[in-house]
């Protein structure tokens, strides 16, 4: 065992001759200054809590790509619309059952008249990412999701597509 | 002044929990206590119950996943490995050599984070505040990997049937390894803290006394058992994933007491690091997923896979019927099994020892209720 994780202590319990209660005060001492040591030592390491949300810094953070946060639909640029072509394998992966596709259209113009994620109910899974054969849906690095009515809580397609404006591709770990 | 012959004792009758703050989760103890002694202890569990393997029968084999982070939460990607473990070994899929390699640290990772939460919350327990800070401090150097990897902090679902989510970021291994640098060192400054600070020691000291033929009875692993002098850890007995080709020592105390069992998780974290570096060392270039077909259904069996988890044998029973959902999953989750001990230990025991000697056996109560 390692030589740091010292045991003069055991055996000293029901020993009480005035040597070993003796012994005993000087080893609580150095241990228990050893503990003020460590804890001084640490006084000056850089400090890592922040009050969130209130010190700006905390605001600034943004997580990596690939970060499991809140959902965008992207936009072909070229074509003017959404990528998404409502074939609804999405809604049927999803293990919460939290997205509703809304088709419209026939054929190769099939698009989502209404696309709705509830926010809420969503673990984060990234299962719907990952099942779009034409990449249309992605989750991006927006962690900040509290609101006060559950209702807030669910996506419609054009909080969606706004969101997804910054993106092309779906987000990924680089 | 005159005695009357009917004046008597009596033994009382104490509910702890479910809402104790340190019952670490939702567990309510019915102590029967007489004086300051702990004459009977009774767990009741359930509070946190969340039909875990009945979600399986409705789920696909793959829509499971996220399901298998969330009842051990610590130790979510310790819970991905076994379940991934056990559907590849259903559908017969091998994996490739860096998949088996990143998934390995992932997990050791984990238990380094997991072991630190208990370091911290048994300082918690047994009034010392600073060093639960401070394991925070060093968690957060983990979880922050993990969401960089991952995207997620505490459940992952990273791994993934036949692979991963993706391979590590760029940054990964130069940041592991400056952080396995100067952990333990950290390590030694947590022991000058709480471990070798001589009120913890004679708090812990000969408290909550786990013998080994009390671990076979009741089937105790992880940590609990080697602090009871057996070296049982599946890691060796198994030897599953890439560990037959890594170095490591199985840390056992003979003692059998709260402290021993405490001095097995220090030395594990050493260990754990000790893991990581080799990895890190050998860790293969190449793919990380294998061609695994859309709609998986596996043939007609059953499968048993056991991990080590940081709290003991993790392993996930699974019945396949041919179809796209598994027709019975089963965990044996090592909480469930280490907290049926905690009357054995707590009888005898103080009133006020009995928090420590909870924190000690370091359960996880939605890895019990499941
Ligand atoms: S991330 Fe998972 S739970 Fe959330 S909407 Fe997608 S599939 Fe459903
Ligand atoms: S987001 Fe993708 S999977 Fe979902 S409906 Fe649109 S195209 Fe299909």
């Amino acid at each position: 065992m390692d030589a740091g994780l010292d045991m003069r202590t055991t055996g000293t319990k029901s020993d009480d001759s005035i040597l070993s209660i003796l012994r005993l005060i000087v080893q609580g001492i150095v241990s228990i200054a050893k503990s003020h040591w460590v804890t001084l030592v640490n006084f000056w390491r850089p400090t890592v809590c922040e009050r969130y949300p209130h010190k700006d810094k905390s605001l600034d953070y943004k997580p990596g790509p690939g970060y499991k946060g809140d959902f965008a639909l992207i936009t072909d640029k070229e074509k003017g619309r959404l990528r998404c072509i409502a074939c609804q394998s999405c809604e049927r992966a999803c293990p919460n059952h939290c997205i509703r596709v809304v088709p419209a259209g026939k054929g190769k113009d099939r698009y989502p008249a209404e696309f709705y994620i509830d926010v809420g109910l969503c673990m984060n899974c990234e299962i719907c990412v990952e099942v779009c054969p034409v990449d249309a849906l992605t989750m991006t690095p927006d962690y900040e999701c509290s609101v006060h009515d559950p209702r807030d809580l669910i996506r419609n397609i054009k909080q969606l597509t706004e969101r997804g404006m910054e993106f092309d591709e779906v987000s990924r770990v680089r | 002044m005159e005695t009357r012959s009917d004046l008597r004792t009596e033994e009382l009758l104490i509910n702890m929990g479910p809402q104790h703050p340190s019952t670490h989760g939702v567990l309510r103890l019915v102590l029967t206590i007489d004086g300051e002694r702990v004459v009977q202890a009774v767990p009741h569990i359930g509070y946190l119950h969340s039909s875990m393997e009945k979600i399986a029968e409705a789920k696909t084999y793959r829509q499971y996943m996220p399901f298998a982070d969330r009842y051990d939460y610590l130790n979510a990607m310790g819970n991905e490995l076994a379940y991934v473990r056990a559907v590849e070994k259903l559908c017969g899929i091998e994996v490739t050599p860096r998949c088996e390699y990143i998934r390995v640290i992932m997990a050791e990772m984990n238990r380094i984070a997991s072991h630190l939460v208990y370091f911290g919350t048994l300082g918690l327990d047994t009034g010392s505040w600073s060093p639960f800070l401070y394991c925070f401090r060093e968690r957060e150097a983990i979880i922050q990997l993990f969401e960089d990897t991952s995207g997620q902090r505490l459940l992952y679902h990273y791994f993934r049937i036949g692979g991963l989510r993706n391979d590590l970021p760029s940054h990964f291994c130069d940041k592991l390894a400056e952080f396995l640098d100067y952990f333990p060192a950290r390590i030694n400054e947590y022991n000058d803290l709480l471990t070798n600070n001589i009120i913890f020691q004679r708090r812990m000291q000969g408290i909550g006394y786990l013998s080994p033929e009390l671990c076979r009875r009741y089937s105790v692993t992880g940590p609990n058992i080697r602090g009871a002098g057996i070296p049982y850890d599946i890691r060796r007995v198994v030897g599953y994933s890439v560990y037959p080709e890594l170095e490591f020592d199985i840390p056992t105390r003979p003692e059998g007491d709260a402290y021993a069992r405490h001095l097995v998780r220090v030395e594990e974290m050493r260990q754990s690091v000790r893991i990581l570096k080799q990895c890190l060392e050998k860790l293969p270039e190449g793919e990380i997923n294998v061609k695994v077909p859309r709609r998986l259904k596996p043939v007609v069996g059953e499968v048993y896979e056991r991990v080590e988890s940081p709290r003991g044998e993790l392993a996930c029973y699974l019945i396949s019927d041919g179809s796209e959902k598994p027709w019975r999953l089963h965990w044996r989750a090592p909480s469930f099994y280490n907290l049926q001990v905690l009357p054995e230990l707590l009888k005898g025991a103080y009133v006020a020892d009995t928090v420590a000697i909870l924190g000690s056996i370091d359960i996880v109560l939605p890895d019990v209720d499941r």
